[in-house]
């Protein structure tokens, strides 16, 4: 099982929790996976390597903002170690994208590591166009909330480096493939450094300081014992 | 107005709940998803149950504690960082900080030299590589707060290392603390009396509270006598045990104090593995400050970096920012004490000073590290020093591993309660022994102290950078250890050292006859300033005394459990206040627990 850690970032009301919950909640609801929002979300995909064809547990740890973004006040600790961000905006708000983008730019500031994955996400696509799906004409430009065009937003992903999709959390639309590519992209790119990592577990580095796992204490008790 | 009545907690107004709220009640119940599952209210509150000013380490575990519980919270803090007295900053945040200090922008904190390397900044190092905490502290396994960081899940935003060497100082050279049973016994140097009279106090001093007819008679006396006249220890293992393992100040340490910090020490150790503290990652306080601030941001709390308080108006409620907004304060407002307003004048007095001096050196230490770890605590006792010191010195020493500093260096924190111009020699004296001890310890590195240049362009700063270079660049031996930062500095604390915050600081003056009119912060309540303990042991002793000045009653500080499906084993709720409990005091009789004394058999 392989976990990383994914951000969410993009300004109050755009909808980023409730791309988390749509993800967390209902596609995997049955397994109940979900931790609390106290700490994260946790929410496990599968994915197949595509040499092997062999399945792959991909655990995503999900930070929401808890509303801390909205005066700026998002601590370092939430950027540290990010593997990935959802970078999310509102179709039907006219400055969302570029907030949006100050975020991107944010982002790229805070954290290190240069293989961070950034997801470009145009929320609320419920509330917009597709004419084909519609039926009259009347009805269409009254709920045609749009205001970020499709190619506005690609464009700018597209220059940046970014992966760009436009999903609605309410229907669910497009939620579970952004997860889905996130998981793959991350796999791709890590995958070199896992193998190295797995070869060199055996001669492990002493000079490497040991994490502690402070949930599970240590007792003398041999019932507690995992052998 | 302070209400008289406990609001209810967040448990409480949920429909589900129907418990009754005594001390025997059901924990509330967060249910999955809390926390994400409303929407956020869109603007500014116009209205909170308590503003809190300050992100400090006891603020950030107190914004939690009233979240959760179910108050609405706005936390502001004037700085554009977290943690305010506990933060961990980078170099160049800390260049920021001492200026402040030097133009008294920053209230009690004082004397602050600086020096950093030209190797930070526009070297091979980067200001960002270090995160570097004002206030550094370690962790008990078997501490109060240890509990609350797991019950509150704050634990899994941080990472956490262990800490299993303490050295005391001693002619010259760092010895390595015996610390465990079998290190005692298999000691060679240790005569077999020794090791009987010690392994008998170990015996003691883990239920030393239900045999007060030991202690008792020595209750007003010093520990160093005690040890020697009933134990018949010597002074290396009365040393041993007062500063490395107490952590104690100095040798008039008395009974009930040294034996609850002796007490704590040993029975943290083996709770997660052979070693007694744990530390974060990343940096300390600071760190524990974010993840407490978002664990109340989660429980619903409103934040707000670079925004100050300008004044409270007790009559109106109405709190006042620096933006111009304004706010409706219904309880309380709580404020750190270097948070102040203009005009404020109801702080209480921080007539205690601690002095502190923290060292970046270019080498990674690992000779006084134990395998696997990447810290250490060194103590110099009372008299170890060449300055002939009377308090202790207490350094505290992280690697790479802690990821605060890149590798091949070192961070030194070196802290002392002694007062007055004594205290920055005994920091010298402590930093000279630990540079020739490190010197000596490995091999010859070539330095280069022209490297080694003054900030400060302003004022004061550079005049106190100038005098400290050249007392430096004496001390300083030919075979040279690179400094990449020093930074001295006095903080300033209302909590006498050794004890934890003393809890009438928090009663506020409420007559409003004595409201002073010209004041801007009549009705505010204080927190203290970090105290020179070097554990978190004071954190949640005060956080919980604010809490009942809140709510009313401290029974439901942290009172939640998160629903979850692979529950956290039981984590141990009989933990205790390493220094201070709340109710069955050290000192106050017991006469319940008369027990015979045939522990002292051996």
């Amino acid at each position: 099982m392989l976990q990383f850690k994914l951000v969410l970032l993009g300004d109050s009301s755009v909808g980023k929790s409730s791309i988390v919950h749509r993800f967390v909640k209902d596609s995997f609801d049955e397994l109940r996976e979900s931790t609390i929002g106290a700490a994260f979300l946790a929410q496990t995909i599968k994915i197949k390597d595509t040499e092997t064809q062999e399945d792959i547990d991909i655990k995503f740890e999900i930070w929401d903002t808890a509303g801390q973004e909205r005066y700026k006040s998002l601590a370092p600790m939430y950027y540290r170690n990010a593997n990935a961000a959802l970078v999310v905006y509102d179709l039907t708000q006219k400055n969302s994208l570029s907030k949006a983008m100050s975020w991107v730019d944010e982002l790229k500031s805070k954290v290190g590591d240069e293989d961070l994955v950034i997801y470009l996400v145009g929320n609320k696509l419920d509330l917009c166009d597709n004419v084909e799906n519609r039926g009259g004409k009347e009805q269409e430009e009254e709920e045609n909330k749009r205001v970020v065009t499709t190619q506005e937003a690609d464009s700018y992903a597209k220059d940046q480096g970014l992966l760009f999709a436009e999903i609605s959390a309410k229907t669910g639309q497009g939620v579970k493939e952004v997860f889905q590519t996130i998981g793959e992209k991350l796999y791709e790119i890590k995958k070199p450094e896992l193998l190295a990592k797995k070869n060199r577990e055996y001669g492990r580095n002493s000079s490497e300081a040991v994490d502690i796992n402070i949930q599970r204490p240590n007792t003398n008790d041999p019932t507690s014992c995992c052998s | 107005m302070l209400s008289p009545e406990r609001r209810p907690s967040m448990a409480e107004r949920r429909p589900s709940f129907f418990n009754s709220t005594g001390p025997n009640a059901n924990p509330l119940i967060v249910p999955h998803l809390a926390g994400i599952e409303d929407p956020l209210p869109e603007t500014t509150p116009e209205k909170v149950d308590v503003l809190i000013v300050g992100s400090g380490m006891v603020e950030s575990v107190l914004a939690a504690a009233l979240s959760w519980q179910g108050s609405t919270v706005l936390h502001i803090d004037k700085n554009d960082y977290y943690g305010d007295t506990s933060a961990t900053l980078t170099v160049d945040q800390i260049k920021r900080w001492v200026d402040q200090i030097n133009n008294g922008s920053i209230p009690f904190y004082e004397n602050a030299k600086l020096y950093v390397s030209t190797l930070i900044g526009s070297g091979k190092y980067a200001s960002k590589d270090f995160g570097i905490d004002l206030s550094p502290k370690i962790l008990f396994t078997k501490s109060d707060l240890l509990s609350i960081l797991v019950k509150s899940r704050v634990h899994q935003y941080l990472e956490f290392q262990s800490l299993s060497n303490f050295h005391t100082y001693e002619n010259d050279s760092f010895e390595k603390l015996t610390n465990t049973k079998q290190e005692i016994f298999a000691d060679q140097k240790l005569p077999l009396m020794t090791k009987r009279n010690l392994m008998k106090f170990i015996k003691f001093v883990l239920n030393w509270d239900k045999e007060p007819e030991i202690w008792k008679p020595y209750a007003n006396r010093s520990m160093a006598e005690f040890l020697v006249e009933k134990f018949r220890l010597e002074k290396p293992q009365v040393f041993e045990l007062l500063f490395s393992i107490g952590l104690c100040y100095n040798i008039d340490t008395k009974v009930p104090e040294a034996l609850q910090r002796i007490r704590r020490y040993l029975s943290s150790f083996d709770v997660y593995g052979p070693f007694p503290v744990l530390y974060s990652k990343y940096g300390g306080a600071g760190e524990l400050s974010q993840g407490f601030c978002r664990s109340a941001a989660v429980g619903g709390a409103t934040y707000k970096l670079n925004e100050k308080l300008v004044s409270y108006n007790p009559t109106t409620n109405v709190a006042l920012f620096s933006d111009g907004s304004k706010v409706n304060v219904v309880e309380k407002v709580i404020m750190s004490p270097t948070q102040i307003s203009e005009d404020s004048k109801n702080v209480p007095k921080q007539p205690y000073q601690i002095h502190r001096l923290t060292c970046i050196v270019e080498k990674d230490c690992s000779t006084w590290f134990s395998e696997g770890e990447s810290a250490a605590i060194v103590v110099f006792p009372p008299g170890s020093l060449k300055s002939g010191n009377k308090q202790v010195v207490q350094a505290f020493i992280l690697g790479s591993g802690s990821e605060c500093c890149p590798s091949g260096t070192c961070i030194w924190y070196l802290s002392t309660t002694e007062q007055g111009v004594r205290a920055e020699l005994d920091l010298d004296a402590a930093l000279e022994a630990m540079e020739l001890s490190i010197i000596r310890e490995t091999s010859t590195d070539i330095g280069d102290d022209e490297d080694i240049v003054q900030f400060g362009s302003n004022g004061q700063t550079l005049i106190n950078s100038v005098k400290l270079g050249k007392s430096f660049k004496e001390y300083v031996p030919r075979e040279k250890l690179q400094f990449l930062f020093k930074l001295y500095y006095t903080q300033r604390t209302s909590t006498p050292p050794f004890e934890v915050v003393d809890p009438t600081l928090f009663n506020v003056n409420k007559d409003t006859e004595k409201f002073d009119p010209e004041a801007s912060d009549n009705g505010v309540l204080y927190t203290s300033m970090p105290s020179a303990e070097i554990s978190y042991d004071e954190v949640v002793t005060a956080a919980k005394v604010l809490y009942e000045k809140i709510v009313g009653s401290d029974d439901d500080f942290f009172d939640i459990d998160f629903e979850d499906e692979d529950d956290l084993p039981g984590s141990s709720q009989d933990y205790e206040n390493a220094i201070e409990d709340d109710d069955e005091d050290m000192g106050i009789d017991k006469s319940e627990s008369a027990e015979f004394v045939g522990e002292m058999e051996i």
